[in-house]
């Protein structure tokens, strides 16, 4: 399971709106760097996780992802140990485990499209004053939530074809078919999003169904 | 069976309902993929075949303006897909060969709903669309599933639905049973067979395409072939096999 995906639920947090829990969780990621304490944040650490239960999702099944969090935290806090000590080390990586533990409940009781849909509001200032393309941005999300899953199956299939030819995965030989198989499916990815009637329309249609010249007929557009 | 003249030179029909091609040549990489096609195709079922490389998606790319012509041009219901391909492209839905790469929404019913709000559909409208566009090919109770959990058929199925809730006019499949196991070739099949809007199919399946209307031959750029599928199919088994 893919920790970045929604789970469908009907408990408290999956009918939180998905501006508030975004709020939330931006609030608290602010708190959690306004306290040095490990102690306050190992607790909130075990709070986050007390969250991450109450989605209804068993922790067991985060299991595979909270691995890959762990090594990450593992040497932050050994790097932290040696160059501040450990009580900075604790705390520095109680409040990494606390931040990804309330990501991972925002995710997993949020549809992705009520997520971008409030990212696109948050950004519509930005578009206004030609910053950003909110479309653009929320567009992107979404596809880094679809593909996170997608590239870590890709890079299981190198492992397991070098395993298959006696071959060890070395950072290089991974990162390199990696990179030229990401640059691939951006290509026919970019040419499906074409070709599913993107950029969206401004203004709703009268209907969804073209006729023989369709709605958008009156288009003369050069894409 | 002769290698025969396209048909675009023998009949006319009204251009509001068909695809027409007219003296369409691509060159990609410098390399000329499609060369003079002249084509008009008014059938509800035709089928296109031809070797690896012999221009065949190239040309089923055409017919929705994901490629353009550099010489000719290619109207749909009488739209220019150069100068618009935004309506061309809401007539003519294209399902690739690679349904992983179609698949945009990490979530089976957000991908669906994904181009119903490119066309501007409200949320609400758009996700109920989706729901019974799952609905209607099998798919319900996969809407709030993460798309990458599905089977290999249930991919397919999907970008299937994905463009069919957009209510195309015309459905361009390419190699649309490639890697599916003989159960889900037949459900895709099946689903072709039951689409209300002219399907344009892609495939080196051969039966898939032997009760169709027409089909095409291409090789090396040109359409050698351009009959019922028994003849079609018998000129391509005898001369390319």
């Amino acid at each position: 399971m893919s920790p970045s995906l929604y789970v469908p639920g009907d408990g408290p947090l999956h009918r939180l709106p998905a501006g508030a829990k975004l709020a939330a969780l931006a609030g608290l990621g602010v708190a959690l760097f306004l306290v040095s304490s490990p102690i306050v944040l190992g607790a909130a650490a075990l709070a986050a996780a007390g969250v991450v239960a109450a989605t209804g999702v068993r922790l067991a099944r985060l299991r595979g992802a909270l691995a890959g969090v762990a090594i990450v935290v593992a040497i932050v806090v050994a790097a932290n140990a040696w160059l501040a000590g450990w009580r900075e080390a604790a705390a520095v990586g109680a409040r990494i485990v606390a931040l990804v533990l309330l990501g991972y409940a925002l995710t997993l009781t949020t549809r992705t499209s009520d997520l971008l849909a409030t990212l696109e509001r948050l950004l519509a200032p930005l578009e206004r004053i030609g910053l950003a393309d909110a479309g653009k941005v929320a567009l992107a999300v979404a596809l880094v939530l679809r593909f996170v899953p997608e590239l870590m199956k890709q890079a299981a299939d190198i492992r397991e074809a070098r395993a298959a030819r006696g071959l060890r995965v070395g950072p290089v030989a991974l990162v390199v078919p990696m990179i030229v198989r990401v640059l691939r499916s951006a290509d026919a990815i970019a040419e499906a999003i074409d070709a599913r009637a993107y950029p969206p329309c401004k203004s709703p249609p009268t209907s969804a169904i073209p006729s023989s010249t369709g709605p958008g007929s009156a288009d003369h557009d050069n894409a | 069976m002769p290698e025969t003249a396209p048909r675009a030179t023998q009949t006319s029909p009204p251009e509001s309902m068909s695809i027409v091609l007219d003296h369409v040549g691509v060159t990609l990489q410098e390399r000329p993929v499609l060369r003079g096609i002249d084509l008009v195709l008014e059938e509800r079922r035709v089928g296109i075949v031809g070797l690896n490389g012999s221009g065949k998606s190239t040309l089923a790319r055409l017919l929705n303006g994901l490629v353009l012509p550099d010489e000719g041009t290619v109207r749909v219901h009488g739209l220019d897909t150069r100068t618009q391909a935004r309506a061309v492209r809401r007539a003519v839905g294209f399902v690739f060969q690679n349904p992983e790469n179609q698949i945009v929404f990490p979530i089976v019913g957000e991908d669906v709903a994904f181009g119903l709000r490119n066309i501007g559909l409200p949320k609400r409208d758009a996700e109920a669309r989706a729901l019974a566009a799952l609905a209607a090919h099998g798919l319900d109770g996969l809407a709030d599933r993460p798309a990458h959990t599905l089977s290999g058929g249930e991919k397919q199925l999907l970008a299937l639905v994905s463009v069919l809730v957009m209510e195309p006019r015309i459905v361009v499949l390419d190699e649309p049973t490639t890697a599916l196991d003989l159960r889900n070739r037949n459900r895709i099949r099946a689903a072709i067979a039951g689409l209300a809007q002219t399907a344009i199919v892609v495939t080196h399946d051969l039966d898939l395409v032997s009760d169709f209307e027409r089909v095409l031959v291409v090789d090396e750029g040109r359409i050698v072939a351009d009959d019922a599928p028994e003849a079609a199919l018998r000129w391509y088994r005898e001369n390319r096999a």
